[in-house]
């Protein structure tokens, strides 16, 4: 009967165990893509249980019933209620966790009452012992006419027996014997009947679901939504109250057997959470241990990662450098060795952060950390049209907006999740520091203010601005943007417990390689564009370039070094970068910016601190290159009427437009993998760089 | 205390009665997430700046913006949990 792949749904309430199971059953077989036409996240993973049977698992989001709140668990219900959906189960094997077993049995009511061939894996039995709780699991399976088995999602206990079983399954027919746990009532049966006159259903059931979904039923054309909405129209039909009953009646059944077939000794004791909460969540420490935290996570991308990024950078370097000595000059060797070799770098380099954060951020998401952080911010964050799991995007934006944005995944409301994606970048990651770090000297000499250092403060205000920045932006944004969804809050804080570090493992592997292999690309295309423009020109004028700069640099006496040096600047101002940097003079002249900058502003596309490099090269025309630091070779430098070009103004409106521009294409390149449209990243480049623009254009026409 | 009254009016530290919703689309909701009428809360915490509210019930840990929790409806208790 194996002439095509049996889907298996994995089911189940959040925080039911759902992921370890997926894990435990699919290793490292797992594909990530999302849900056609949606950016909700479809984890499956292929496996083979025997000689007849290949199947496909697949991870649907964590939902409390048939009856969505949210874009996730709306994908779950309407791939169980789409019989012609590509993800329509064969089986499903649902999770449930016996420390609250009658609601988990709730939704279990609900999927066999539409028929799907059904496995239980009841979880949690070790905590369950933890707290007295007994299950007598051979009559909870009688009582509900399902196949019941006791697994541990943490240990792999009970896998091997939800495989043989599956494999059972697949090969016979329906196993459950349960009659229907919801009887519809007359009304409904009525509705029911003309819904299914019309559309090919299962059952009375799931007639009825269509009905109650029909407004937001993705997978009917028009013509069959209207036909289906004019029905609930005409019978009158009222969703919540139906759903009501319906519910009330689920319980009333579910009560009765839950008291049967569990032993539970009620303890008055406080629980660890209880305990840890009233710390945790406190008024006052609760925000500080937060912050804390992150301050911990924030220290730790940077002072963590520093050892594997130099090890990176150096081993790429080293690589070029011994290719270089090895093959013949030519394009080819040039490609490889200054475009396509450090453009591999400047993926890779990124590994270490992401991979501190997300270890640090999915451990504090195990261990139940992160809802708590969520309850305690939402009501600020809300007003910004943020989720309180926001902050913990903003905070590591202070890193890297690269992981920052990966990390929005876990905001379920989509409103919500695309303005802090769109937010993010505004708060100043590291790559920015160099930049600053040079600047800020022009802006303000290096004096003490009482215990403080002023460019040390100034320093303090640059963040502070791009955190106002980010907050003024979503506040804009949630004027804008419209959203059907309705936003609320109720959201289950799960028990603290250990990491499972398996979990851990997988989510790194998952969003590391989603990384280097999703943007990956695309910041390597870049980077190779980049390159290009930066070394190539037209040809008379890249040859004038190095006649020129060979003359003077005799003329003047230059040694091979600097010699070599102002060839390089030479060429890179006749190269297209270059061409660009004056053909866009104009419209950054009133910035205070001259044609340098702006081919340091283009360059810095490919990484921010690039922007030193960049102007390294460009004003290393001195006398002796080599003894100057770029801040020195800054201020020697004149415009051509000798007066110097990096002012106070120019300094000033430059770092503002460093602070708030968009400028960093590895983000762009991931902003557009999460929304998968390259519509957010153009209006995110457009609305930071035109805001930059603005500021600085501002700033350097009051200073000047 | 008056009957009824909701979560918002509840002190830290006090526990009540689930006794009905004010709200359908609330009531679903928490009902599918496990509370059900008849069942006791108590609220374990309010959210620094104003925010949402924490409660516990037999074996979880729910929090609720202050318009949900205005729209669950309570009951006193016999006695506390």
């Amino acid at each position: 009967m194996s002439d095509k792949i049996k889907k298996i749904a994995l089911l189940g309430n959040p925080n039911a165990g759902k992921t370890s199971l997926f894990n435990q059953l699919t290793g490292l077989r797992q594909k990530v893509g999302n849900f056609p036409g949606v950016t909700v996240e479809r984890k499956s993973g292929f496996i083979k249980l025997d000689a007849n049977n290949e199947i496909e698992i697949i991870d649907l989001p964590g939902t409390y019933s048939l009856y969505p709140t949210s874009l996730d668990e709306r994908i779950a219900v309407n791939t169980l209620i789409d019989i012609n959906n590509k993800d329509y189960p064969d089986v499903i094997i649902y999770i449930a966790d016996v420390t609250n077993l009658d609601r988990h049995l709730l939704l279990l009511t609900q999927i066999a009452d539409l028929d799907f061939p059904l496995l239980v894996a009841l979880n949690m039995n070790d905590i369950a012992e933890q707290q007295n709780i007994q299950c007598d699991e051979k009559r909870l399976s009688n009582a509900l006419g399902i196949d019941i088995i006791k697994i541990n999602g943490r240990t792999g206990n009970g896998i091997d027996i939800i495989r043989t079983k599956l494999a059972q399954l697949l090969n016979t027919t329906n196993n459950n014997s349960h009659s229907n746990f919801y009887e519809l009532i007359e009304e409904e049966k009525r509705l029911s009947k003309k819904v299914s006159d019309l559309f090919p259903v299962k059952n009375e059931y799931h007639a009825l679901l269509l009905a109650h979904h029909a407004k937001k039923i993705s997978f009917l054309n028009q013509d069959k939504k209207r036909q289906l909405q004019e029905l609930v129209l005409q019978n009158n039909f009222n969703p919540i109250n139906n759903q009501l009953d319906e519910i009330m009646q689920r319980y009333n059944k579910i009560t009765p057997i839950v008291n049967k077939v569990l032993s539970k000794s009620f303890t008055n004791a406080k629980t660890v959470t209880d305990k840890v909460d009233f710390i945790v969540t406190h008024k006052i420490f609760g925000p500080l241990i937060f912050f804390g935290l992150m301050l911990f996570i924030f220290q730790a991308i940077f002072a963590w990662s520093i050892i594997p990024m130099d090890w990176i950078d150096q081993q790429f370097a080293n690589l070029s450098t011994y290719l270089q000595s090895i093959l013949p000059t030519s394009i080819i060797s040039r490609l490889l060795t200054e475009g396509l070799i450090p453009g591999i770098s400047g993926v890779l380099i990124f590994v270490p952060q992401i991979t501190i954060l997300f270890l640090l951020i999915t451990v504090l998401e195990e261990i139940g950390y992160m809802s708590r952080a969520v309850y305690m911010f939402d009501n600020i964050m809300q007003k910004f049209g943020l989720n309180g799991r926001s902050i913990v995007s903003l905070v590591s934006g202070g890193a890297c907006a690269i992981p920052a944005i990966m990390s929005t995944r876990t905001i379920s409301n989509w409103k919500e999740r695309l303005i802090t994606i769109m937010v993010t970048p505004l708060i100043s990651c590291s790559a920015r520091i160099p930049v600053f770090a040079i600047l800020i000297g022009f802006i303000i000499p290096n004096y003490k203010i009482g215990y403080f250092n002023s460019q040390g403060l100034v320093f303090m205000v640059l963040y502070l601005i791009g955190i106002s920045a980010a907050l003024i932006s979503s506040y804009v944004f949630k004027k804008i943007l419209k959203s059907e969804e309705f936003s609320f809050l109720m959201l289950e804080l799960p028990e603290y417990r250990k990491p499972h570090w398996k979990n851990v493992f997988y989510t790194l592997y998952e969003k590391v390689g989603s990384f280097v292999f999703g943007a990956g690309k695309i910041i390597l295309l870049v980077s190779l564009i980049l390159w290009f423009m930066a070394s190539f020109g037209p040809s008379k004028a890249m040859k004038q370039a190095v006649n020129v700069a060979t003359i003077e640099s005799s003329l003047l006496n230059y040694d091979i070094a600097t010699t070599n040096l102002h060839i390089a600047s030479k060429k890179l101002e006749a190269s297209y970068a270059g061409q660009i940097g004056r053909f866009i003079e104009p419209a950054i002249k009133p910035l205070g910016f001259d044609w340098k900058i702006g081919i340091a502003l283009i360059t810095s596309f490919a990484a921010r601190e690039v922007f030193v490099g960049t102007v390294s090269t460009l004003y290393s025309i001195g006398r002796n290159a080599d003894n100057l630091t770029i801040k020195q070779k800054l201020q020697q430098e004149k415009n051509e009427k000798g007066e110097p070009v990096f002012t106070m103004p120019v300094a000033l409106s430059l770092v503002l437009f460093y602070l708030v521009a968009m400028q960093c294409m590895s983000t762009l390149a991931t902003v557009y993998r999460e929304t998968k449209s390259w519509k957010w990243p153009v209006i995110q480049f457009l609305y930071m760089t035109g805001t930059a623009y603005i500021v600085s254009f501002v700033v350097y026409q009051i200073f000047k | 205390m008056e009957n009824p009254f909701n979560i918002t009016q509840l002190k830290i530290g006090e526990s009540a009665i689930i006794a009905e919703f004010s709200n359908g689309f609330v009531a679903c909701k928490l009902m599918a997430m496990g509370l059900l009428p008849g069942s006791a809360i108590f609220l374990m915490r309010k959210a620094p700046f104003g925010g949402a509210y924490y409660i516990k019930t037999k074996n979880h840990y729910v929090a609720l913006r202050t318009n949900e929790a205005k729209n669950v409806l309570l009951i006193n208790e016999k006695k506390s949990i």
